[in-house]
């Protein structure tokens, strides 16, 4: 926290391969073809991002954006700085950077991270639930264990307690085949949280509305000259441990990547005449038991 | 509970002039709008218009908001306005000018959608700094009184909040004055349908066809056959880019002969001397390609579109200076011949290649309609309720005298008025005599004396303009009515008598089928040019019509029908702009996603509007 008690907050954002319709390009091998597809912020990011705005409209927050990257990934701190009108904005990119796992990510963002508001403690930081090309869904937590934060998945909504220091969130948890269910979760400063694909923020009174369309505004024009909030990192700068980074930091090796074969389809149907009542009550039998027993009336 | 100084419920233009002039006063004021983004629920014309009465003040666009005549987005001066009475293949036109010009500093075309966009910049920035502001995508549900100064507004998104005063700027279907009782709602003798539909017609054809300069534009109105028999008539005005082209008409006259709205502004596209002014060159949609595998169809569409998209572009270009300055800046061009080159070799490809057809035809934009008040008779005599004030349409104040149509700029008229009651009353601290205070001001203005009253310098003005109608034509069912036109006893005369018959016996004299549809008739029979269509037009179908429109959908109906049998509810089978009614064993039944917010259904339903951002989204208005 900052010393007039406003929250410092961070998101830490990704730049990644555009996979809607028409952007996104394969090599022959099924492999993407980096080069011909766009990149824009990640969809996950683009989430992380919408938290950090709320905790802004909603708690007055100072925001920082994080991304390790090269040089191109400034285009998804612009992005993220259009949702959540950052203040700060920081690149980290080393040609040692390169090859990092997600450890190895976890270690420069964890240095970056110390760096921010002027060296402040931050308070939240957010990040995506996954990023859309890696799938590993582990930077977020590996990050928050070299901070020492406590981590919280799959968040879909959460109140900061400023005088207690304390967050309350709301999580999703989803067990196929059963009810969704959410959790509700009180922890104290700091904490980093992954949010769910489905979190929006929701500004329910006039004067967060008043401060939304505000920042939305300020948003568009500070992202418009974003280089003047951004701040450029090497290894040197970030005071890293080189062999802690990059490929020499990361125990983990993509060895390849095989495109899992498409399962045969194995569906039974049968036609059932919806023109009498019995038959109906079979559709309805059978998908009672097909859910285990959790038709909701 | 959040406490503001003044809410504004509709930001339309009536609300936006209002939130700016309390923001210049140093009030501080929240407006809430439904709409997601500003100017997407609004329909007009339109002209508005800045007035200059003889008699009295009125507060003009250009008052409240400082930077008008620099930078808002206007479209065109209009500098010429003409009547036009049709019949069938036959016009006569008559130059009106000097009744446009009466009491007039000037003048605009506008599209809302820009307009209403500008109005809430500007009326941002000075809101902003007193802690008020716009707040979109929120929708008014509910008014509760704490106690006689309190008023919380309850919405269906956002936990209530406190105001000490309120300006219902809601439109003409307000459900403020339906929460609040101030009035009842208004009833067809007491409404206009207006329907409109915005053509696209590149600046430099504009110019030459209306024969008019960059800066000028020209407004047509019309009566006649086009009327198809109501009481109302066509308008057609000339924007920067494209064209406004619609029609205005008495709502009993509907309920009377029920015309779908869409026919009637066909009758107006399908008018000869109107088709020769929309008609542009435009590229035949493809439905087949004969020969051609599934994947090179697909391949040809996508080519054939793209050069479609930019043979549009340039086509637009090639008539409008400006563009053309940039296109040769830009370097991709080196002359003006250039660009005719690429636009005629793209057309060559497009027709050789793809077999893509060009024709003359009109280009449609937008579809829209909205329910007008008819200010004579159906303006609120008391525009309060409580410490809720009624400006614009929600007061039910418009101008609606033969060539005179006017709505936004008396909206904006009131807001003042409005404005400075609720200043007075948050600087003295009592509330007291608002209402009252606001009643006096709007009583005091211009506008509302021509609400009440005939004003017969405008009516000479209008009768002088007539003797241009050929003396000729008397000594038939028509002949007093021309005589009078074309003595000048006689209009003296004529203005003397209207005086003494007062508007209320006057009204129905002159609004009557007599005036809007048989009179322009025999005219243009009588002593109309000819006229020859060159070409064959197609109108979108009303399906094609609303599959343009873009929509946000609401699950949950914003209107219920109250009785699905009445005779009024099987008219708006006809009568709804956008086809949501049908019958089926007799019932009445509603469809709202294709609802465009018109009002039209709303006497005999439980109408509101749609949640916070759902519903209809304009792009032009
Ligand atoms: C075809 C046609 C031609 C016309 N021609 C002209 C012309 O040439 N010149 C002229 O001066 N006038 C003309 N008029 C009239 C003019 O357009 C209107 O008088 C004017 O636009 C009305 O403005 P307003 O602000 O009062 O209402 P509106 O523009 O209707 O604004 C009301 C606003 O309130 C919002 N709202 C309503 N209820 C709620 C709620 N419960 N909660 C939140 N928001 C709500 C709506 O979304 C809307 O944006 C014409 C009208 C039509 C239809
Ligand atoms: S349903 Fe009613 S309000 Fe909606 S478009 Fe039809 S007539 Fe107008």
């Amino acid at each position: 926290m900052n010393p007039d008690g406003t929250l410092n907050t961070a998101v830490i954002v990704k730049l990644e391969p555009d996979f809607s319709e028409g952007n996104v390009s394969y090599n022959a091998d099924g492999t993407l073809n980096r080069a011909e597809t766009k990149n824009i912020l990640g969809p996950h990011s683009a989430v992380a991002s919408t938290a950090a705005l709320y905790s802004k409209v909603k708690y007055g927050s100072r925001v920082s954006v994080a991304t390790m990257g090269p040089p191109i990934a400034e285009a998804a701190l612009q992005q993220s700085q259009l949702i959540c009108d950052a203040d700060e904005l920081h690149l980290y990119s080393d040609r040692i950077f390169a090859g990092a796992d997600t450890l190895a990510t976890a270690e420069v963002l964890k240095a970056g991270i110390k760096k921010m508001a002027n060296g402040q403690p931050i308070d939240i930081v957010f990040a995506g639930h996954r990023a859309s090309d890696g799938e590993t869904g582990q930077t977020g937590p590996q990050t928050a264990w070299k901070l020492g934060y406590p981590f919280i998945g799959n968040v879909i909504d959460y109140d900061v307690d400023i005088k207690r220091g304390y967050v309350k969130v709301q999580r999703l948890i989803k067990s196929y085949g059963y009810h969704d269910i959410i959790e509700e979760i009180e922890a104290p400063l700091p904490i980093f949280m992954t949010l769910d694909p489905s979190f929006i923020p929701f500004f329910n009174t006039i004067s967060q509305r008043l401060k939304l369309a505000r920042h939305q505004k300020e948003a568009i024009g500070r992202s418009s000259q974003y280089k003047e909030y951004l701040k450029v990192f090497s290894a040197q700068s970030l005071e890293v441990n080189s062999k802690a980074v990059g490929l020499p930091g990361s125990p983990t090796i993509v060895y390849k990547v095989e495109k899992i074969p498409r399962a045969k389809a194995n569906r039974k149907a049968d036609v059932i005449d919806g023109s009498s009542q019995g038959n109906i009550g079979q559709v309805v039998t059978r998908i009672y038991d097909t859910l285990g027993g959790t038709i909701i009336k | 509970m959040e406490k503001f100084d003044v809410a504004i419920i509709g930001g339309g233009s009536a609300g936006l002039a209002a939130l700016k002039h309390l923001s210049n006063l140093g009030k501080q004021a929240i407006l809430i709008e439904g709409g997601k983004k500003i100017g997407t629920k609004n329909v007009s014309g339109g002209i508005l218009y800045s007035k200059n009465p003889a008699v009295g003040k009125v507060y003009n666009v250009e008052n409240i908001f400082d930077n008008f005549l620099k930078d808002a987005p206007v479209e065109r001066q209009i500098t010429k306005y003409i009547l036009h009475a049709t019949s069938k293949d036959k016009v006569f036109s008559l130059d009106i000018t000097p009744t446009h010009n009466y009491q007039s500093n000037f003048g605009y075309t506008v599209l809302l959608n820009k307009l209403l966009t500008w109005f809430a910049k500007e009326a941002l920035q000075s809101a902003e700094n007193l802690g008020g502001g716009i707040v979109l995508g929120v929708h008014v549900k509910s008014i509760i009184w704490k106690d006689e100064n309190t008023i919380i507004i309850e919405t269906d998104e956002l936990e209530p909040f406190q105001v000490k005063a309120v300006i219902a700027a809601d439109g003409v279907n307000s459900e403020i004055a339906q929460i609040t009782g101030a009035r009842s709602k208004f009833t067809s003798s007491e409404l206009y349908q207006g329907v409109k539909v915005v053509v696209k017609l590149p600046e430099g054809l504009i110019e030459e066809r209306f024969e008019i300069s960059e800066n000028e534009g020209a407004a047509h109105l019309f009566a006649g056959d086009i009327t198809l028999n109501h009481i109302g008539g066509g308008f057609l005005y000339t924007n920067r880019d494209t064209l406004s082209v619609g029609a205005v008409y008495h709502y009993d006259s509907l309920i009377e002969n029920p015309v779908e709205p869409n026919e009637l502004v066909n009758a107006l596209l399908s008018n000869p001397f109107v088709m020769e002014l929309i008609k542009d060159e435009v590229p035949k949609s493809k439905d087949s390609y004969k020969n051609l595998s599934k994947e090179e169809e697909l391949r040809a569409r996508f080519k054939s579109n793209k050069l479609i998209k930019s043979w549009k572009d340039l086509h637009q270009a090639y008539y409008s200076s400006s563009r053309i300055s940039d296109l040769l800046a830009s370097g991709l061009y080196k002359t003006k011949d250039d660009i005719k080159n690429k636009i005629d070799s793209i057309h060559n490809e497009l027709v050789s290649k793809y077999d893509i057809g060009f024709e003359t035809n009109y280009v449609e934009l937008e579809y829209s309609t909205k329910l007008v008040p008819d200010g004579k008779r159906g303006r609120m005599k008391k525009p309060y309720y409580k410490n809720i004030l009624f400006i614009g349409d929600a007061a039910g104040r418009g101008i609606f005298v033969g060539p005179r149509i006017e709505g936004i700029n008396v909206g904006i008229d009131d807001a003042v008025r409005a404005a400075e009651s609720i200043s007075k009353s948050i600087d003295q601290n009592n509330f007291d005599r608002l209402g009252e205070r606001y009643s006096k001001l709007v009583e005091e203005s211009p506008y509302t004396r021509d609400m009440n009253e005939i004003d017969k310098n405008y009516l000479k003005t209008f009768l002088d303009c007539t003797k241009q109608v050929p003396k000729d034509i008397v000594g038939h069912r028509y002949g007093t009515i021309f005589k009078l036109m074309s003595s000048n006893t006689l209009r003296n005369i004529s203005i003397g008598f209207a005086n003494t018959l007062g508007y209320k016996r006057l009204l129905p004299i002159l609004e009557s089928n007599n005036t809007y549809t048989d009179v322009p008739v025999e005219i243009a029979e009588r002593a109309g040019r000819d006229l020859q269509k060159s070409y064959s037009i197609t109108i979108p179908t009303i399906a094609e019509r609303i599959a343009k429109l873009d929509y946000n959908d609401d699950s949950l109906s914003h209107i219920k029908v109250l009785n699905s049998q009445s005779d009024f509810m099987k008219k708006m089978v006809t009568l709804c702009p956008t086809k949501c009614y049908s019958i089926e064993n007799e019932r009445v039944m509603l469809q709202h996603e294709g609802c465009i917010e018109c009002g039209t259904c709303a006497k005999e339903t439980d109408w509101k509007h749609p949640r916070g951002e759902k519903g209809i989204i304009f792009q032009y208005g």
